[in-house]
């Protein structure tokens, strides 16, 4: 048995949240549907935990592979495996999930064991992708993450959910499409296969490799969101329920990324690097006007909405620096971005559940009323603009060292951002938190109780281990990245050569 | 593990306790916080007494870093500087700490406040004893917070709130240039290691960098990039308007942060940086005109403030405007010196203010003598206040500078400047302390003093030790001391006794004091001027300079409409109407698919091949019936006329045209039924597009075959 989970550890990883699924559709009554969902959620985290535990950090490459036949005719297979950076994202997801059903516990009264089995679907569907070996597999489940995220938002969002349902699936349809030719290109130009390793191995013509790059960069630069891509997320994020912004931006945007790292870099370096320096102005810009946008809200949603926008323009601008600090620097800035966006949005939330309001002018005054609420929305709200300490500081500056070899003048401006960041975030906790009560019910307002602090709590640690001792999570990633950073150097040096 | 690590970490520990510990603790906070701090300053004098004997301690810590080329140390580094300042930060916070375990009293947040100012105490001696320019930087952040939390610890005020965003917010745009000269200096030297920067300077001099297309030398950019640093934390012009404000935080809060320690961290950081700002000149001359602009003009405002902490506050950034002069010009002991001597007397003044003001406001009976025993030591104090600058003026580098400026006349600029600040300090000074006593008139105090009486003794007595110690030539001793941390080491020429041009800068404080005593004795009968220049000046320096107009004018509102034009008019409008455009115009084109080119395309060429196949048929009919039966072999014409008979029939009559039309029909009541309970939306329409391309596809597949 045991022989048999440790060989098997992804796949059970995956079968977990489907598990809970079938356990959710069979027990009758919503308290069980949330017992299993948290069950099955709680398990899954274990099983990552075990995988992190088990992960060789001395050893480059994929690790727990596990390979099987799938579609022969196409040459498909339901390949798995993790190296350091899918399984920090596996991490992140397996955190985010118990707490988004935690979060769902109370605030989701109708539909609860739909909406579990969608909070569980989502979350099989994205290991599945943080995992996939297999650009078939990847895709597939690509897709897949889509169709939950749409129910949540439309089912049980906010009072334009319709619109920004079908935004949202327009949106990432177009990109899946743009996607999927980039995909089918690449299995097209590496001889029939689907296998990433095989297409890395194979080397791709510098004009084939631009055009897939560009086909590829509308799929991930949809998700991510880069500029000028961006408008689905402010209206989805704020209309989903809480559960749907937090899995939305504290994985969903992730896959954008991901995707960058997984397949344009080590597939690509040509088309990446040809494309390079307009991507790192598109994330400087996008990092000035996410928080641009963020200082002008009076929604607390959509604020943090687009301060995503300017946080992932971090994780383009390090992963197209092409060095090991920009490259670390994403993935912590991914990580860190996931945890502190998440626990906003979960903090927010909260606060929707008491009030039903999410505008900014109906609050004041919390600090009276909700103390322990207020520290940890202070917390989640400084670690998003990258005070020292925090996990958003060791992302932001790697990406700003990393960066800095590529000219001063992107790392100034960047940190622009980051006084935005400051300013929208402080400014919001100005006038939520402090001062007088705006109403006399805001002055009563209970405060968190047990449940809640279990939802919030978890993340402030999780924020302040990885600000203090990175190299919990920079030591996983560190031999994925180095060994990323030469493959790319040596494909270029490569491609270069001949010209020369 | 060396004992001096506890330094940082007791009060850390205490921070965490206090901060995990729970409401059980709530008025008992104070029994944590003080001991750790008073641990952290027994350990403080120990090390100034081994590095005294023994020379810098360099004690490695952890790895908190090491990715590509970055590899960060976080460790301690214990030399010279260290231990002058380590006292003074764990001596003042542990006064506060017990200053504030009673002023404090009876406030709902008591532990909270216990817990800052012990992270606060954390992050200020780790940010003095750092070997790296990251933790220093992340030690200066955490400062900013605490000072944040801090600020707006009485958070029922608005104003408190407004103060300490502002605080934060200034003190951010001030660090972007910090944390640029981190990263800077990262690119230049390959590491952040505070000792290995300073020994590699030299063998960077002459590098330059390009910026904004101007190429400027490294050591000059990064030296710039730490004034940034310090013109925000240590409130310099244009950035010091934080710190009036910030004086909305608990007075112990503005003893500990706003004026002994935190703001000290800007000299501090040059100091420790000295032998790398000494290779950029011309940044350092930018350091002395932003340090010698900042003392004067906090000199000038302090004049004319009526508002005792304020007054306090604005006397702070001129006095460490002089220390950043000092720097600017070289003077890096006097610079130290000057940062002790203050740090220890504002400390004190503010918590004897907290006493005075607290005092004043509780009682209405009382005696003069009680009083007087309130204020003697504030002015005491702001007497001594005004005796610290001249002492600026003996340290050797002053010297060099007065024979060796190479264009005299800055020299004498610096020598005026400083001069001019002197005497207002003096005044200033007085001045407070007599408009203290004289707005006190009337309203007496009875209430015995809390704590001033026990703090102003080691206070008073540390800055007794120093200005005796200064004053008995003992100066040397203290430079000497200093001297290893310092870039070029020891002033050369440390003099003796004193001379002429040292006497000088006395004679301009006590001038200062005569003259102030002159204008109390002889109060003009207006004593705020009515017309002319002299109102001018009065009305621009009561305002600040309009110093927070022009910043919210200038900063803050430019970029709130901006943003507020990029959202409204850029994303609304521009973006995300063009995505909504797209979907509109998809509809449409689903529309007119439905619609028109449905009938047009594709129901139109059905319908003719229909009619096409019927005319044929009665054609062949007709043709075969007249002509064809008479003409042609009689076998094969009746075979025909059976198989166009049959052609026509399942043609004509039960045939295509049926089917076509009654598939049209239910085509069409399929449509009608989506567009009927579709609404407006784009995915109807999509379903609606797909079912008819669907038929389409299918009818016509079905009549070529």
């Amino acid at each position: 048995m045991t022989s048999l989970l440790t060989d098997h550890l992804i796949s059970s990883l995956i079968a977990v949240p489907f598990l809970g699924i079938a356990a959710i559709l069979l027990v009758r009554g919503q308290a069980w549907a949330r017992w299993c969902a948290l069950a099955s959620s709680l398990v899954t985290l274990g099983l990552a935990l075990a995988l992190w535990s088990g992960f060789d950090t001395t050893i480059p490459g994929m690790q727990f592979v596990e390979r099987v036949e799938w579609m022969p005719t196409f040459n498909i297979h339901y390949a798995v495996g993790v190296d350091g950076i899918s399984l920090v994202l596996v991490l992140l997801t397996a955190l985010l999930a118990p707490l988004c059903v935690l979060a769902s516990w109370a605030s989701i009264e109708s539909k609860v064991k739909a909406f579990m089995s969608l909070v569980l679907l989502v979350e099989g569907a994205m290991i599945v992708v943080f995992t996939a070996m297999d650009l078939f597999l990847f895709f597939m489940l690509w897709e897949v993450t889509m169709i939950p995220m749409y129910f949540m938002i439309i089912l049980w969002g906010g009072p334009e959910r319709v619109r920004a349902g079908i935004k949202f699936v327009i949106y990432s349809l177009t990109g899946s499409l743009l996607l999927l030719v980039g995909i089918l290109g690449l299995y097209l130009q590496a001889d029939r296969t689907f296998d990433l390793q095989e297409i890395i191995a194979t080397g791709i013509s510098s004009d084939a490799q631009t055009w897939i790059f560009a086909a590829l960069f509308f799929g991930f630069a949809i998700k991510l969101p880069m500029i000028p891509f961006h408008s689905w997320l402010p209206d989805a994020h704020s209309e989903a329920p809480t559960a749907g912004s937090v899995i939305l931006a504290g994985v969903l945007l992730k896959m954008g990324g991901y995707g960058f790292l997984r397949i344009c870099l080590p597939a690509l370096p040509e088309g990446s690097d040809h494309f390079a320096p307009v991507l790192l102005w598109l994330s400087v810009v996008g990092i000035l006007y996410g928080g641009c946008l963020a200082l002008a809200q009076t929604d607390l949603k959509k604020l943090v909405a687009y301060s995503s926008i300017s946080h992932m323009g971090f994780v383009t601008l390090g992963i197209f620096a092409f060095n090991g600090e920009g490259i670390q620097g994403a993935v912590m800035q991914m990580f860190a971005h996931g945890v502190s966006t998440g626990a906003m949005f979960l903090a927010i939330g909260l606060l929707y559940d008491r009030t039903h309001s999410r505008m900014i002018s109906d609050y004041g005054g919390l600090h009276k009323a909700m103390p322990r609420f207020v520290v940890l929305l202070s917390i989640f709200s400084i670690a998003s603009f990258g005070l020292p300490g925090t996990a958003n500081f060791v992302g932001e500056f790697l990406v700003l060292v990393g960066t800095s070899y590529g000219g001063m003048l992107k790392v100034l401006l960047a940190m622009g951002g980051i006084v935005l960041a400051a300013g929208y975030m402080l400014w919001m906790l100005q006038r939520v938190a402090l001062g007088p009560p705006s109403t006399p019910a805001g002055a009563m307002l209970p405060d968190l109780g047990g449940r809640e602090l279990l939802t919030l709590a978890p993340l402030a640690i999780v924020v302040f281990t990885v600000g203090l001792y990175p190299a919990v999570l920079t030591e996983t990633v560190e031999l994925t990245v180095n060994g990323l950073v030469e493959q790319v150097a040596a494909a270029l040096e490569a491609a270069g050569s001949p010209t020369d | 593990m060396s004992p001096y690590l506890l330094i940082p970490v007791l009060p850390l520990l205490a921070a965490l306790v206090l901060a995990l510990g729970g409401r059980r603790l709530g008025e008992r906070s104070h029994r944590v916080g003080i001991p750790a701090v008073a641990g952290s300053f027994g350990l403080s004098i120990a090390a100034l007494a081994e590095v005294a004997s023994r020379g810098p301690i360099s004690v490695p810590l952890y790895r908190l870093l090491d990715v590509g080329n970055l590899a960060v140390s976080v460790g301690l580094y214990v030399d010279q500087l260290t231990v002058l300042l380590l006292p003074l930060v764990t001596g003042v916070s542990f006064v506060v700490h017990v200053y504030s375990s009673r002023y404090m009293t009876g406030d709902p947040r008591y532990r909270r406040f216990f817990a800052v100012m012990a992270l606060f105490t954390f992050a200020m001696t780790m940010l003095v004893m750092s070997n790296n320019l990251l933790v220093t930087y992340m030690c200066w952040e955490i400062m900013g917070i605490c000072s944040y939390l801090l600020i707006s610890h009485w958070a029922e005020r608005p104003s408190a709130g407004r103060a300490a965003t502002k605080a934060f917010l200034v003190n951010a745009v001030a660090d972007v240039g910090l944390g640029f000269g981190v990263v800077l200096t990262f690119a230049t030297y390959g590491t952040l290691d505070i000792q290995q920067i300073l020994a590699m300077a030299s063998s960077i001099d002459g590098q330059t960098i390009a910026l904004l297309g101007l190429e400027i030398e490294r050591n000059t950019v990064i030296a710039l990039c730490l004034l940034s640093g310090a013109v925000g934390k240590s409130a310099q012009v244009p950035m010091h308007v934080w710190l009036p404000f910030a004086m909305e935080a608990p007075t112990p809060v503005s003893a500990l942060i706003h004026a002994a320690t935190m703001v000290n961290a800007g000299p501090f950081l040059l100091v420790r940086m000295s032998p790398l700002l000494l290779l950029a000149p011309a940044a350092m001359v930018v350091i002395a005109v932003v340090g010698a602009v900042t003392a004067l003009y906090g000199a000038f405002v302090s004049l004319t403030q009526s508002d005792i902490k304020k007054l306090l506050a604005y006397s702070t950034i001129s006095q460490i405007g002089f220390m950043v002069f000092a720097c600017g010009v070289g003077a890096f002991g006097a610079a130290v010196f000057h940062l002790l001597a203050h740090g220890f007397l504002k400390g004190f003044l503010f918590l004897s203010t907290g006493d005075a003001l607290s005092a004043t406001g509780s009682h209405s009976h009382g005696t003069p003598a009680v009083r007087g025993a309130h204020l003697r030591p504030l002015a005491i104090g702001a007497l001594l206040l005004a005796c610290v600058p001249p002492f600026v003026f003996f340290s050797g580098p002053y010297e060099r500078i007065w024979s060796a400026q190479q264009i005299p006349s800055a020299g004498v600029a610096f020598w005026v400047i400083g001069l001019a600040t002197v005497f207002l300090t003096a005044l200033y000074a007085f001045r407070g302390v007599v408009s203290l006593f004289g707005t006190s008139v009337g309203r007496s105090l009875s209430v015995r003093p809390r704590l001033s009486s026990i703090a102003h003794v080691p206070v008073l007595a540390v800055v007794a030790i120093l200005a005796t110690a200064f004053l008995t030539g003992l100066w040397s001793l203290f430079s000497e001391f200093l001297g290893p941390a310092l870039a070029g080491g020891p002033p050369a020429e440390v003099p003796s006794g004193i001379t002429l041009r040292m006497a000088v800068p006395l004679a301009v404080a006590v001038a200062g004091w005569g003259f102030a005593y002159y204008r109390h004795l002889n109060p003009v009968s207006v004593p705020v001027p009515r017309r002319g220049w002299a109102k001018t000046a009065y009305v621009l320096l009561l305002n600040k300079l309009y110093f927070d107009e022009i910043h919210q004018a200038v900063a803050v509102q430019p970029t709130l409409r901006f943003s507020n034009w990029l959202w409204r008019d850029l994303d609304l409008r521009l973006i995300d109407r063009a995505v909504h455009g797209v979907a509109t115009l998809v509809r449409h084109c689903a529309r007119w698919l439905a619609g028109t080119a449905e009938t047009l395309l594709i129901e139109r060429p059905v319908h003719g091949v229909a009619s096409l196949a019927r005319i044929w048929s009665g054609w062949l009919e007709r043709t075969a019936e007249t002509g064809l039966i008479e003409r042609a072999p009689h076998v094969a014409a009746s075979g025909f006329v059976r198989a166009s008979g049959w052609f026509w029939r399942i043609i004509d009559r039960r045939g295509t045209d049926e089917a076509l039309q009654r598939v049209g029909r239910l085509a069409d009541d399929a449509g009608e039924t989506l567009q009927r309970i579709g609404p407006r939306t784009l995915r109807h329409h999509l379903v609606i597009i797909v079912c008819w391309l669907a038929l389409a596809i299918g009818l016509t597949y079905w009549l070529i075959i």
